[in-house]
């Protein structure tokens, strides 16, 4: 045989399967320009020269390894489809006489070109972006865009070496494919009739229980921080739960249709019902897959959208006041050194200050074990919903603050929620009482606490004696209360290069004194801002990308795949004497029901994800849930007409095959 | 045709007359913890240029025994000889060279190549026959000629209609010239003229020599062929040749 034989054979394969392969091919090199792109950004010279260079770079390197985890799967998912679809030519091939090693040569040359095509092109197509990608990076988190060009060698070896590896991967797999069936199989294809898939009620009840476990999760989940801890669960349970559900769910829910006479006996449901029912079984995993990966699309889109539009929000919240001159442990001469500091600093610069907010205060980390008694904290318990922080001041120092003449004696206290809530009207601390003379409504500081991730609350005392016993009730470890933190916050007339400039002079003098403090300001900490968020928007844009890629290529290869499968059963539908019109119905009632019902599903998941979702924006210091609930509309909105638009174009392809 | 032009010699000089030779064989398929047993002792004998039509009912047999004759599967026990060589002992490689030299397959479904013409999917096992080029392309028209397709040659299976797709199937059956043509309900999707057509084709096709075994559930059918063997219960239950028929087998 000629040595060209199988190479001629698989160019032939490929070609002859183009409506499976070029998009497949396409999406390999997309795969791995993406994955070259992600990884030139962490490597990349120009970030180098901004101040939050490490930072953005932990960033993008955590977006490298997922593309380059996603790859693996979708890559190796997208091939066995395929490799399923050509199971009946191998086994042809088989039959008249080729040998199983002849078939694997064949899928050698196969994956060698298509390997050799897609990494060249995609490397080089990544090479060709790499700039782009670089420059719009920079548009997101306003730095100076920078000349030149570079192509990092390590990033190419890097590539080459995955997606070398992925392509290996997938020919073991077919190869393997190809030596466990048997060609017997393909005879029996034509002559064994489909079995009605049983309703399958375990895997219906596990999914059930997973969904219905990974939802209550997310809507009980009160506190930020066991947010993080437990949103993975509940995404773990949510995924285990939608693959069940689509795989056996669906068969009964149709199954449920199909009694349901009066929607059954209708010309465009009929054959849909029928058809679906069989069809759920191979569709499931497929679809479940276009779910989950439409409900990642969703909420990375619409949490780092907002995180980035909300970024001045997330400053102010941060920095209620221009400049914040804050330390803790530091005695009342310190405090008075700082004040002056403050005071010369700012007169140098000729600016005025406004709107001080100044105390002294303790800040005590306290579980709330029931609606009034606080205990002492134990490090498990930060992921506590009852977890609480309690500030607290003298009198003297809230007089100060708020311009107010109040007394207090030495069980009396006031008290300011934050958030939480103290229902009795005493607070004990452990052994120690207190008496809330007076619940304040408001608080000059408040927007601090805002971000609170616990239990908040703000105690007014008589004397620092008084925070001195509460310290000793709820510590732990025995020790020294040490002295009280700072707080010094003031606006300034000044625009944004002053404060900036105010802040390193203040933080300078700082340091020459000897004091620990630190001064910060929202306008010198805009820039790092930028890149946290900017890189997270960035990172969000770029898998939302790669997401809507794979869902795009699946949705695709479903039609095709279905498409075969029902021009048979359209054919006889005609004969029976169905017009075309009502063909048509039939197949956009069974398309529509399919294709739609993973968005819908998404929608669901999100609307049960939002309130754990909120408490996690919370962590990133964005506190504004409409402005999430806004951006999340409108992103569920884009993606819909962006999966319609999806959806007709590839029905075209269906409609063809079909007709 | 003489009986003695239908006899084949083996290797060591011995006349064969026997193509295909079973004793015993059995096969049972597991399903969990279900056993079906698909064929119970079954023995056969079918002689060099034979005609001969398998029938039964779904369930019989038939298609189990027409995959062992086709070397798609193995029997659980028991003896197959096909040719001389003993089928249970072949490895799955050697099994399809055997498949590629002495079997010709025609399905119900046509099975063609899609998107490869007529002539391509003539031409194919003689490429894993290694046949040459010019005598694969001479081969190829003089079959497609035999079925009456020389005016198709270029044209891809979806361009053909149901009978033409079986003649072109058929022709790629007997590219290398095997002692055997399968066909398991080769007129199963097609109309009734279409049907005629093709059994006229195996008909002229055993007069010229080539041994044939269809399987069907169609009497009409195998009333084409000259002997008529019916499967129940994967037993044989019948075995009769048509009037007239003489029985090479000694």
């Amino acid at each position: 045989m000629n040595k060209l034989f199988y190479p001629k054979l698989a160019i032939n394969n490929i070609k002859k399967n183009s409506k499976m392969y070029i998009p497949y091919i396409l999406t390999c090199i997309g795969t791995i320009m993406m994955f070259y792109n992600m990884y030139f950004l962490v490597l990349a010279k120009d970030i180098g020269s901004l101040s939050e260079k490490e930072s953005l770079r932990t960033l993008l390197f955590l977006g490298t390894v997922v593309t380059g985890i996603f790859s693996v799967i979708f890559l190796f998912y997208t091939n066995s489809f395929l490799i399923k679809n050509r199971k009946k030519e191998f086994g042809l091939f088989n039959i008249l006489g080729m040998e199983k090693k002849h078939v694997a040569s064949i899928m050698f040359f196969e994956t060698l070109f298509i390997s050799i095509l897609s990494i060249l092109t995609g490397i080089l197509a990544g090479i060709l972006f790499s700039k782009l990608m670089i420059l719009f990076l920079f548009r997101i988190i306003n730095f100076e865009v920078t000349f030149g060009f570079e192509i990092p060698i390590k990033a190419v070896c890097y590539t080459l070496l995955l997606f070398v590896g992925i392509f290996t991967l997938n020919l073991g797999y077919n190869i393997f494919q190809v030596y466990i069936s048997k060609p017997v199989e393909l005879l029996k294809g034509s002559n064994i009739g489909e079995k009605e898939p049983k309703t399958k009620w375990i895997l219906t009840i596990i999914g059930t229980i997973c969904l219905g476990s990974g939802y209550y999760i997310a809507l009980t989940t009160e506190s930020p921080i066991a947010a993080i801890n437990i949103f993975f669960v509940a995404v773990v349970l949510v995924m285990i739960g939608t693959y069940c559900l689509f795989t056996a769910g669906s068969v009964a829910v149709l199954k449920v249709l199909r009694n349901n006479k009066k929607y059954y006996y209708k010309s465009k449901h009929f054959i849909s019902v029928s058809g679906m029912i069989y069809r759920m079984k191979q569709n499931a995993v497929g679809l479940s897959n276009i779910c989950i990966l439409s409900t990642a699309v969703i909420i990375m889109i619409s949490t780092t959208i907002s995180m980035y539009i909300g970024m001045e929000d997330v400053l102010r919240t941060r920095y209620p006041r221009n400049i914040i001159v804050e330390d803790t442990d530091i005695s009342d001469e310190q405090a008075v050194q700082l004040d002056n500091i403050i005071e010369k600093q700012t007169s140098m610069l000729d600016v005025n200050i406004m709107n001080v907010s100044r105390y002294r205060s303790i800040s005590i980390a306290a579980m709330q074990n029931d609606d009034s008694n606080f205990i002492s904290a134990e490090s498990s318990s930060y992921i506590s919903k009852n977890m609480s922080m309690l500030l607290f001041v003298t009198i003297d120092e809230y007089n100060k603050m708020e311009n107010k003449n109040l007394s207090l004696s030495s069980d009396e206290a006031l008290l300011y929620v934050a958030s939480g809530d103290i229902p009795s009207n005493i607070i004990s601390f452990n052994n120690f009482k207190l008496s809330i003379k007076e619940r304040l409504d408001s608080l000059y500081s408040e927007k601090r606490n805002l971000v609170a991730l616990t239990n908040s609350y703000f105690v007014v005392v008589d004397s620092i004696e008084t925070i001195n016993k509460i310290y000793d009730e709820l510590m732990i470890e025995d020790g020294d209360m040490g002295e009280l933190s700072y707080y010094y916050g003031f606006d300034v007339n000044a625009d944004k290069d002053v404060q900036i400039h105010l802040v390193s002079s203040l933080q300078n003098a700082i340091n020459n004194s000897g004091i620990n403090a630190y001064a910060e300001g929202a306008e010198s900490s805009r820039s790092t801002f930028l890149s946290i968020y900017g890189g997270l928007f960035f990172l969000g844009l770029f898998l939302g990308f790669l997401f809507i890629m794979a869902t795009v290529l699946i949705i695709y290869y479903k039609q095709i795949a279905e498409g075969y499968d029902d021009k048979e059963r359209f054919e006889i539908m005609q004969k029976v004497g169905m017009s075309h019109g009502e063909i048509k119905k039939s197949i956009q009632s069974q398309i529509l029901t399919v294709f739609f019902m993973p968005l819908v599903a998404a929608v669901i998941h999100l609307a049960f994800a939002f309130k754990v979702i909120t408490k996690l924006l919370l962590l990133l210091n964005l506190s504004n849930i409409p402005l999430f609930a806004i951006c999340a509309v409108i992103t569920i909105f884009v993606f819909t007409i962006f999966y319609a638009i999806v959806y007709a174009l590839t029905a075209r392809t269906y409609y063809k095959i079909v007709s | 045709m003489s009986h003695l032009m239908k006899m084949k010699w083996n290797s060591e000089g011995i006349i064969m007359d026997k193509m295909i030779s079973i004793k015993n064989l059995n096969k049972i398929y597991k399903a969990g913890s279900v056993e079906v047993h698909a064929l119970k002792n079954v023995n056969l004998e079918i002689g060099y240029g034979e005609f001969i039509a398998i029938m039964g009912h779904s369930g019989s047999g038939k298609s189990t025994l027409m995959n062992i004759l086709g070397c798609l599967d193995k029997p659980t026990d028991g003896q197959y000889l096909l040719d001389g060589i003993s089928i249970s002992k072949q490895n799955t490689d050697e099994l399809s060279l055997i498949r590629n030299k002495k079997i010709g397959f025609v399905f119900q479904a046509f099975n063609l190549i899609p998107r490869t013409s007529v002539f391509k999917n003539v031409e194919l096992p003689m490429i894993y026959a290694k046949t040459k080029p010019s005598q694969r392309k001479q081969r190829s028209l003089e079959l497609l000629g035999k079925v009456g397709l020389t005016d198709r040659i270029h044209h891809l299976p979806n361009e053909l209609s149901g009978g033409q797709k079986q003649r072109v199937a058929i022709a790629r059956a007997m590219a290398n010239n095997p002692p055997i043509i399968l066909a398991d309900e080769p007129t199963g999707n097609l109309d009734t003229q279409s049907s005629i057509e093709i059994m006229e084709l195996f008909t002229n096709l055993h007069k010229e020599g080539n041994s044939i075994i269809l399987v069907t559930h169609e009497p009409d059918i195998a009333e084409y062929a000259d002997r008529v063997i019916v499967f129940k219960d994967g037993i044989i239950i019948e075995d009769r040749r048509k009037e007239g028929v003489q029985n090479n087998l000694a």
